[in-house]
């Protein structure tokens, strides 16, 4: 209860901020006379929403699931890939350079193709939330294992220890914060990922259900559509974050002495 | 009799061609054992370089480093190792990173709480032993990982400017610290530093280096009873070699 109170009064400003911006936003559609079907007031977004909520969970379900499946799938691949970039030197002079290339290229444009050659399933959809996790997990991965100090690489050389120990008492911690930067870059990206898939074909899904009711001029529902949108990417992130302070609580007190 | 370490015409070129560097040697030295040799130069001189190579951390262009015979070639892994940056992992405690030495080299941790108690005790962090580097200072931070590179009591302790971070006051400090410790457990030091008070005050025997490429321009032979304090500092024998070490780096335009 104590927290919670301490908790109001520390975010009150921005508490305020949105009670505040919605209350414009439901007040000044009457007061501009905004036609509903170009933007809906919040207060009838949940009206309808509601009304339309067996959908919106069902449809919340298959884009989670098209978003986790492929999150993870790169996140395997992602830290794999790195630490074998990082560890072998032909794959750094080729493998590395290779990826360092198609991260310029918006994976998202190949999006229609894979669509193209894979169907309106699930599969297509995870593959794409793979192509857009991958590269910000592999990229800051390679760059997390070859960031130990000089001082320290020295250090465990002078005790003779395996390379299986040195890596895991010592490589893998040191890498893990800025391992982290890319999961949680491609946590904010995989829901990106799942619903342009979705807007470009798909039967179900949250994308498919925004791209249809917006065509038949439901911008309520879409708005609706977002709102789980937005709280399935904000799930995610959250749970990622949750991931990074449990595995490396040191580095989060680091931050916060040394601000 | 061979000595305990033998560095016969050591030299290290690094790059080549356009790039080349020619960073020390050669150069000869030999050290006995227990002893505490300070390697004293300017900046730049080569005197990580002679170190690194010394630990086999690091490959000699020519010459070679013997250790009680033994040719080294490769690291060496009966020596303690301490930089001016220091060796302490963040995600551990002081005491967990002085068990990470132990652990890297297979050893028991059961068998040495006892002595890590009375290292930290010995060096005054032995209430500091669960706290975390970033809550420590730079001072104690030096001195528990003077305590990282002593666990295992190896034989030779290398020591790269460990206390080059560290302001005036502090350093004298754990000066006296290490000179405590090493004089109970007297292994052989190797001491690099560009500070010259320093290096009389710890060392039996100081090697003065030359500005790049480093080789040896001489060597002194410190004279002077242990323990060093305050008054021994104040002594007219000390400032005498003080002022003989300036004088050779001052003929170098070092000074
Ligand atoms: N890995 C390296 N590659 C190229 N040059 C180096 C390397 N390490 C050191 N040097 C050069 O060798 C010289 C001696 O360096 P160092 O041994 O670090 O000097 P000191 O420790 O006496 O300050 C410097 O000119 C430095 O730039
Ligand atoms: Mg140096």
């Amino acid at each position: 209860m104590k927290k919670f109170i301490k908790w109001i009064a520390s975010g009150w400003m921005l508490i305020l901020f949105f009670v505040g911006f919605f209350l414009f936003w439901e007040y000044s559609i009457p007061l501009f006379d905004i036609p509903r079907y170009i933007l809906p007031s919040p207060s009838e977004i949940v009206l309808k929403g509601s009304a339309d909520l067996d959908k919106l969970v069902y449809y919340t379900g298959v884009t989670a699931l098209e978003t986790v499946l492929g999150y993870i799938i790169a996140l395997i691949l992602g830290v794999g890939f790195g630490i074998a970039i990082s560890f072998s030197s032909i794959l750094r002079r080729t493998l590395y350079p290779f990826f360092v290339s198609i991260e310029m290229t918006p994976k998202i444009a190949f999006a229609p193709l894979f669509i193209s050659w894979f169907g309106f399933g699930l599969m297509p959809k995870v593959i794409i939330v793979v192509l857009v996790c991958f590269f910000p997990i592999v990229l800051n991965a390679i760059l997390a294992f070859n960031s130990l100090s000089n001082e320290l690489t020295l250090f465990y050389q002078s005790t003779g220890a395996s390379r299986l120990k040195t890596f895991f008492s010592i490589r893998l911690p040191a890498a893990l914060p800025q391992c982290f930067v890319g999961f949680k870059y491609a946590a904010i990206n995989a829901t990106v990922g799942a619903t342009i898939a979705e807007f470009i074909g798909s039967d179900k899904g949250l994308g498919f259900y925004i791209s249809i009711v917006t065509g038949n001029m439901r911008p309520d529902l879409a708005f609706a559509g977002i709102f789980f949108l937005t709280v399935l990417g904000l799930t995610i992130f959250g749970f990622v974050t949750m991931m990074e302070k449990i595995l490396i609580p040191w580095h989060i007190s680091m931050k916060r002495i040394n601000r | 009799m061979k000595n305990f370490i033998e560095v016969t015409e050591l030299k290290k070129v690094f790059g080549n061609g356009e790039d080349e560097v020619h960073a020390f040697g050669p150069a000869t030295i030999n050290i006995n054992s227990g002893e505490f040799v300070s390697v004293l130069g300017p900046s730049g001189c080569g005197k990580s370089t002679l170190m690194l190579m010394v630990a086999g951390l690091l490959d000699s262009t020519s010459g070679k480093v013997e250790f009680e015979n033994k040719v080294v070639n490769g690291p060496k892994t009966d020596i303690g190792i301490m930089f001016q940056d220091n060796t302490l992992v963040p995600w551990r405690t002081v005491r967990g990173n002085i068990e990470l030495q132990l652990e890297l080299r297979g050893l028991n941790l059961k068998d040495y709480q006892e002595k890590i108690n009375n290292i930290l005790k010995s060096v005054n962090l032995d209430d500091f032993a669960d706290r975390f580097p970033n809550e420590l200072s730079g001072g104690m931070q030096q001195r528990a990982a003077f305590c990282q590179a002593m666990i295992h009591d190896p034989k030779i302790i290398l020591l790269d400017e460990p206390l080059g971070k560290l302001d005036a006051m502090t350093r004298e400090k754990i000066r006296a610290d290490f000179q405590k410790l090493w004089m109970v457990k007297k292994p052989t030091v190797i001491f690099v530093t560009h500070s010259i008070e320093e290096a009389v005050q710890l060392s039996n025997r100081v090697i003065l280096i030359t500005p790049r490429p480093g080789k040896i321009d001489r060597e002194i032979k410190i004279d002077l009873p242990y323990p060093r304090d305050l008054q021994i500092k104040r002594s007219a024998k000390f400032t005498e070699y003080v002022n003989s070490i300036q004088e050779v780096f001052h003929k170098y335009g070092v000074i």
